[in-house]
C-alpha cells in the first residue's frame, strides 16, 4: 500500500507531523508512516506505524544522510506525500528530498488538505499580511509548522527498522559550538512576555522576565534581540523567520510591530503592547496597549502581580 | 518612510526622458542611505540629541556634494537638476543638514567658479569631501535684506587685508574651518576666505532660541582685526564680491526651495497616515472633504515647487540666466513648505501641536521665507523685471 | 574566485495593498531586492575583496528585476544576468531551482554560490538546497560566519538545536543570515558605475529542456488576514494605565 510520511528531527514536531500526516492519509486511503533516523526517540507520540532508519553512522547528523534516509524509505514505501516539520533543519531536509525525488515542495504549511490529485498547503505570505492556498500536484513534499497540528496521545507502535549503507559526507564537523537551549517553551507557552529592540541593553531584560515569572509566562524577544544581538537564544526568537506562537496572552515589550515579527503572533488570543512610540505600528495589531516607558511600566505591573 | 516616491520617478521621466532611469537608480539608493542613516536621527537633531556632523558625513561619503562636479573632482558630473532633487530628498530625511551642507556647497561653488587656481586646488578638494566645513558670512546684525549696506570693512595693509565688523545668523559657524566673509572694500564689496583658526575671528554663543533648523548650529561671527594675506584670501576681484554673491544666491535659494519641498513632503505623508487611522464619527479622517481638500492642495503645491525649482534648475543646466525664475521658485517654495506644514499641524490636531516630531517641520521651513532671500525682496527682484524697459 | 550571487526582487509586502474582496493587488505591486539577499550580495562582495575573482549576481524574475540585480552590482557585483520570468507565471521553488541551475552550468567554472534564508516575500527557504542538489555541490545552509582559506569553505551553522563549525571543499552552496553581515550602502558614483553596465537577458525557453520538472503547482487562492483586535490604549501614569490593563486582562480570562 503506498503511504504518506512524516519526519522531524525535533521530537515534539514530529508527534504533530505525524498527526497531520494521519489525517492527509486517511483523506487519501493510505498508510501513514512516522519516520525516526537513528533511534526512536523517547516521548515520540506518533499517529499511524514507525519506520526507524539505521546506517553506520548518525544519519541525523547532516543534511544529506537524512534526506537520503527519507529518500530510501519514500521510495520503499510508494509515498505521495511526505511532511516533514518546518524547522531549519528540516526546510533543509525537505528541500533536498524533493529535488532528488523531482516533487514540489511547500513550504510554512499551516494547514493541509487534499483536493483532486494535489495537496494544498495553507501559509502565510506576504509577510504574513496575506493567507495563500497553494498546491502541487501529488506526489510531492510539504512542510508542517509548529503549533498547526496537535501530536495525538498515541500508543506504542510497531517498529519497523529499516538498515542503509551511510553514503560519504562532503561536509565535515569541524566543531559543536553551543548545543540546544534549555527548551524556553516558547512554542507551547499559553503565556508570553515578548522583549524587542525597546530594551537598552541585555541586564534590562531582567525587567521583563520578573514579568513571565509573576505572570507564569515564558520569555521570548523579536529577531534582533537573539540573532544580531545575541540577548535571548534562537529558540525564543518569535517571527516569521522564528517561532509562531499561540498563546492566550501574548505581551510585547518595547517592539515596534514589523511584519516580520507579528506574522508569528497572530494566532494569539489577546495581545497586549508596551512601547513608548504611539505610531509603532504593534499599536495597530493589538487588543490592548498602553503607550509609555517599559522602564516604569513593566515594574509597576509585576508589583501589582504579585501583590495579587 | 519612502522618501523616494513615485513623484520623483515621475518628474525625472518629464523633465529627463531617456537619461531618467540612470538618475532614478542614483536618487533610490540615495534615498535608501537616507532612511537608513539621516532620518531617525533628525527627531534627535531638533531635540538637541546626537550631532549635526554625523548625519552630514553620511551625505558627505555619498558624495552628495561632489555631484555636478567634473570626474577631475571625483564629481559625477550630472546636472544641477538632479543635485536639486538630491536636496529635495535629504530635506526630508533631515531639514537642518540638508541646509547646512547646502549651505557649505554655495561656498565650494564660490570658489569653483571665482576662485584661482591655487585656491581652488588648495582648497576645493577638502570642501568636496566634506574633510573640511565651510560657512557662508554675509548677513549682519544691522543688514540682512539691505547687504549693501553692511558695516564690515577689509582695510588693505601691505600684503594683507584687516576686517572688522560682525556678521549674525551664520549657520556652520563654530564649526567651519573657513568662512566666506563679505565686507565693504574701497572700489565696492569684496569676498574673503578666512580660516576658523584665524585668531582675528571669533564665533559668539550659538543662538538657543531658533524657532527651528535646531540641529545646525548658528551664531554671531566677529571680525576683531582679522588679518587675512591678500593673495590666498581674497576671492575673486576686489569690489566684485557683490555680484559674485548675487550669482550663487540664484543657485542656493533654487536649492533652499527644494529643501522645502523636502520638508512638506515628510509632513504631508506625516498627515496623510495619520489621516487614514484616525477614527472619528465613525469614520476615518481620510474620508472627510475637507480632509482630502487639505491633501489636495498639499499635492498640488508641492508639486508646482518642486517644477518651478526644477525649471530654475534645467535653464541653469542650459547656461541661461535664471534670477527671476530661482527667486519665483523660492518665494513659491518656502511659502508653500510653512502652508503645508501648518496645514499637517491642523490636520494632526493635537497631536500635531503637542507633538515634536510634528510641528517642527513647520519650525524648520519657516526659516527659509527669510534667510538667503527674504520673500519681500525676492518679489521686488522680479517685480523690477517686469516693469523694466523692454526693447 | 568565480562567485554567483541569487537574489530575488520581492514584492515590498510593506506596500502590498489589498482590493475590495481582500485579494493582494500584485499588477504593479512595489518591489524590492529581498532584505535577506543583501546580506547574501554583501557576503559575496566581501569573499571578493578578499579572494579577488568576480561575482556574477543571477536572479529570476520579471522586468523589474533590473533594479534589483542594479543595486547588487553598485555594491560590488561583477555582472548581471537576468532569468526574464513574468511574476504571474513564476515557477515554484524546484522549478526556480532548476533555471538557475541550468544558467549557472552556462556560466562555467564557478566556486561559490551564495544565497540567502529565504525571499522577504514566501520565505519558503527551498531554492538553496535544491539548486545545491541539482548542481551536486554541498550545502553549507545558515550560515552565520563564512570563511574561505584554500580551497575550503567553512562556516557557522545556525540550526534551532545549535551550532556547529562545518568545513566542506569548493565548489559549494552557502546561505547566509540576516546577522551574518552589514550590507554596505553605495555610493552614488558607484550607484552610477553600475547603473551603465549591461546586464545580460535570458529567456525560459533557453533554459528549459526536457528534464524540466513539472510540479503542478498553483496559487489557489490568497486572500488578506484580517486584523481583528481592539485596540484600545489604556491612558494614565504607569501604575494606572498597569491597573487598567490587568483589570481588562482578568475581564478577558487570560490571566
Amino acid at each position: 500500500m503506498k503511504s504518506v510520511l512524516s519526519y522531524s528531527e525535533d521530537v515534539g514536531l514530529a508527534g504533530e507531523v505525524s498527526a497531520a500526516g494521519v489525517e492527509v492519509a486517511n483523506a487519501l486511503g493510505l498508510e501513514a508512516i512516522a519516520i525516526e533516523l537513528d533511534v526512536v526517540s523517547v516521548g515520540l507520540r506518533p499517529s499511524g506505524r514507525v519506520v526507524l532508519v539505521q546506517g553506520g553512522k548518525t544519519l541525523e547528523d547532516d543534511t544529506d544522510l537524512a534526506a537520503a534516509s527519507i529518500v530510501e524509505v519514500a521510495k520503499a514505501k510508494g509515498s505521495q506525500v511526505l511532511l516533514v516539520g518546518d524547522t531549519r533543519f528540516g526546510r533543509v531536509v525537505a528541500a533536498k528530498v524533493a529535488a532528488r525525488l523531482r516533487m514540489g515542495s511547500l513550504g510554512n504549511g499551516k494547514k493541509l488538505r487534499v483536493v483532486g490529485e494535489s495537496l494544498v498547503v495553507t501559509r502565510d505570505a506576504y509577510g504574513g499580511k496575506f493567507l495563500a492556498d497553494v498546491a502541487s500536484k501529488l506526489p510531492c513534499v510539504a512542510l508542517v509548522q509548529p503549533g498547526s497540528y496537535s501530536a495525538s496521545e498515541g500508543a506504542a507502535v510497531p517498529v519497523e527498522t529499516i538498515t542503509v549503507t551511510a553514503g560519504e559526507t562532503k561536509i565535515v564537523v569541524k566543531e559543536t559550538k553551543q548545543g540546544r537551549q534549555a527548551e524556553a517553551g516558547i512554542k507551547s507557552a499559553t503565556v508570553i512576555v515578548s522583549a524587542g529592540r525597546g530594551f537598552a541593553k541585555k541586564d534590562d531584560l531582567l525587567l521583563a522576565s520578573d514579568l513571565a515569572k509573576a505572570i507564569g509566562g515564558a520569555l521570548g524577544g523579536s529577531r534582533p534581540l537573539s540573532s544580531d544581538l545575541g540577548w535571548l537564544g534562537e529558540d525564543q526568537q518569535i517571527g516569521l523567520t522564528g517561532a509562531y506562537v499561540h498563546p492566550k496572552l501574548y505581551i510585547a515589550v518595547g517592539i515596534s510591530g514589523q511584519l516580520q515579527h507579528v506574522a508569528g503572533i497572530k494566532d494569539s488570543k489577546v495581545i497586549v503592547a508596551i512601547n513608548n512610540d504611539k505610531q509603532a505600528p504593534i499599536f495597530q495589531v493589538a487588543d490592548y496597549g498602553i503607550v509609555g516607558d517599559l522602564y516604569e511600566v513593566l515594574p509597576a505591573l509585576t508589583k501589582l502581580l504579585k501583590n495579587g | 518612510m519612502k522618501l523616494f516616491g513615485p513623484e520623483h520617478e515621475r518628474v525625472l521621466l518629464s523633465l529627463y526622458g531617456d537619461a531618467a532611469s540612470e538618475f532614478d537608480d542614483l536618487l533610490r539608493s540615495f534615498s535608501a542611505v537616507l532612511e537608513a542613516k539621516v532620518l531617525p536621527l533628525s527627531l534627535g537633531l531638533d531635540q538637541g540629541k546626537g550631532d549635526i556632523a554625523e548625519t552630514r558625513r553620511v551625505l558627505f561619503d555619498q558624495g552628495l556634494s561632489k555631484l555636478s562636479y567634473p570626474e577631475r573632482y571625483g564629481g559625477l558630473a550630472l546636472p544641477f537638476g538632479v543635485y536639486a532633487l538630491a536636496m529635495e530628498l535629504a530635506g526630508a530625511a533631515d531639514a537642518s543638514t540638508a541646509m547646512s551642507i547646502g549651505i557649505h556647497n554655495t561656498v565650494a561653488d564660490a570658489i569653483a567658479q571665482f576662485g584661482s587656481e591655487e585656491q581652488r586646488r588648495r582648497l576645493l578638494p577638502s570642501l568636496l569631501s566634506g574633510e573640511k566645513l565651510a560657512a557662508f558670512a554675509l548677513t549682519e546684525p544691522s543688514s540682512g535684506s539691505d547687504a549693501r549696506s553692511m558695516s564690515t570693512r577689509a582695510a588693505k595693509d601691505g600684503k594683507y587685508f584687516v576686517l572688522d565688523g560682525s556678521k549674525m545668523f551664520i549657520t556652520n559657524a563654530g564649526e567651519a574651518d573657513v568662512y566666506l566673509v563679505f565686507a565693504s572694500t574701497p572700489g565696492g564689496h569684496s569676498a574673503f576666505l578666512v580660516e576658523g583658526s584665524n585668531s582675528g575671528l571669533k564665533v559668539g554663543s550659538p543662538l538657543r532660541e531658533k524657532l527651528g533648523m535646531r540641529g545646525s548650529h548658528t551664531a554671531e561671527v566677529r571680525l576683531e582685526r582679522c588679518h587675512v594675506a591678500a593673495e590666498d584670501s581674497l576671492l575673486g576681484e576686489e569690489g566684485a564680491g557683490f555680484e559674485g554673491a548675487k550669482k550663487l544666491l540664484d543657485s542656493s535659494r533654487v536649492i533652499m526651495g527644494m529643501i522645502c519641498v523636502g520638508i512638506a513632503r515628510t509632513a504631508y505623508l506625516k498627515a496623510l497616515a495619520y489621516s487614514r487611522s484616525r477614527e472619528l464619527f465613525g469614520k476615518k479622517l481620510s474620508d472627510f472633504q475637507l480632509t482630502r481638500e487639505k491633501l489636495a492642495d498639499g499635492v498640488i503645491e508641492m508639486n508646482a515647487s518642486r517644477l518651478l525649482c526644477m525649471h530654475a534648475a534645467r535653464l541653469k543646466e542650459r547656461g541661461l540666466t535664471f534670477a527671476s525664475e530661482a527667486a519665483q521658485a523660492k518665494v513659491l517654495a518656502t511659502e508653500m513648505s510653512a502652508r503645508t506644514c501648518d496645514a499637517a499641524i491642523q490636520l494632526l490636531g493635537g497631536y500635531g501641536y503637542t507633538t515634536d516630531d510634528v510641528h517642527r517641520h513647520w519650525r524648520d521651513a519657516r526659516l527659509l521665507a527669510i534667510g538667503e532671500g527674504a520673500s519681500e525682496v525676492l518679489r521686488l527682484l522680479i517685480a523690477s523685471r517686469e516693469l523694466e524697459p523692454k526693447t | 574566485m568565480n562567485i554567483v550571487v541569487l537574489l530575488k526582487n520581492a514584492v515590498d509586502e510593506a506596500e502590498l495593498r489589498a482590493d475590495p474582496s481582500g485579494h493582494p493587488i500584485l499588477k504593479g505591486a512595489a518591489t524590492k531586492m529581498s532584505n535577506f539577499d543583501k546580506n547574501g550580495v554583501e557576503e559575496a562582495v566581501r569573499q571578493k575583496e578578499e579572494h579577488g575573482g568576480t561575482i556574477t549576481v543571477l536572479t529570476l524574475g520579471g522586468a523589474d528585476s533590473k533594479k534589483a540585480i542594479r543595486e547588487a552590482m553598485a555594491m560590488g557585483g561583477t555582472k548581471g544576468v537576468h532569468i526574464l520570468a513574468e511574476p504571474e507565471a513564476a515557477p515554484d521553488s524546484l522549478g526556480t531551482a532548476y533555471y538557475l541551475a541550468k544558467a549557472i552550468k552556462r556560466i562555467g567554472e564557478v566556486d561559490l554560490v551564495v544565497c540567502s534564508e529565504g525571499a522577504s516575500d514566501t520565505y519558503q527557504g527551498q531554492v538553496g538546497a535544491m539548486l545545491a542538489e541539482l548542481l551536486d555541490m554541498p550545502f553549507l545552509a545558515y550560515a552565520k560566519k563564512v570563511e574561505v582559506v584554500g580551497g575550503k569553505i567553512r562556516c557557522e551553522q545556525g540550526f534551532e538545536r545549535g551550532v556547529r563549525v562545518l568545513e566542506t571543499k569548493l565548489p559549494a552552496v552557502v546561505s547566509v543570515l540576516s546577522e551574518t553581515n552589514v550590507p554596505r550602502y553605495p555610493t552614488l558614483l558607484q550607484v552610477m558605475v553600475a547603473s551603465k553596465k549591461a546586464i545580460e537577458d535570458v529567456q525560459l525557453s533557453a533554459l528549459k529542456e526536457s528534464d524540466y520538472p513539472e510540479t503542478g503547482f498553483e496559487v489557489v487562492a490568497l486572500t488578506i488576514q484580517p486584523v481583528n483586535r481592539k485596540r484600545l490604549i489604556l491612558e494614565g501614569q504607569p501604575e494606572e494605565a498597569a491597573k487598567k490593563l490587568l483589570m481588562a486582562l482578568k475581564q478577558e480570562g487570560v490571566l
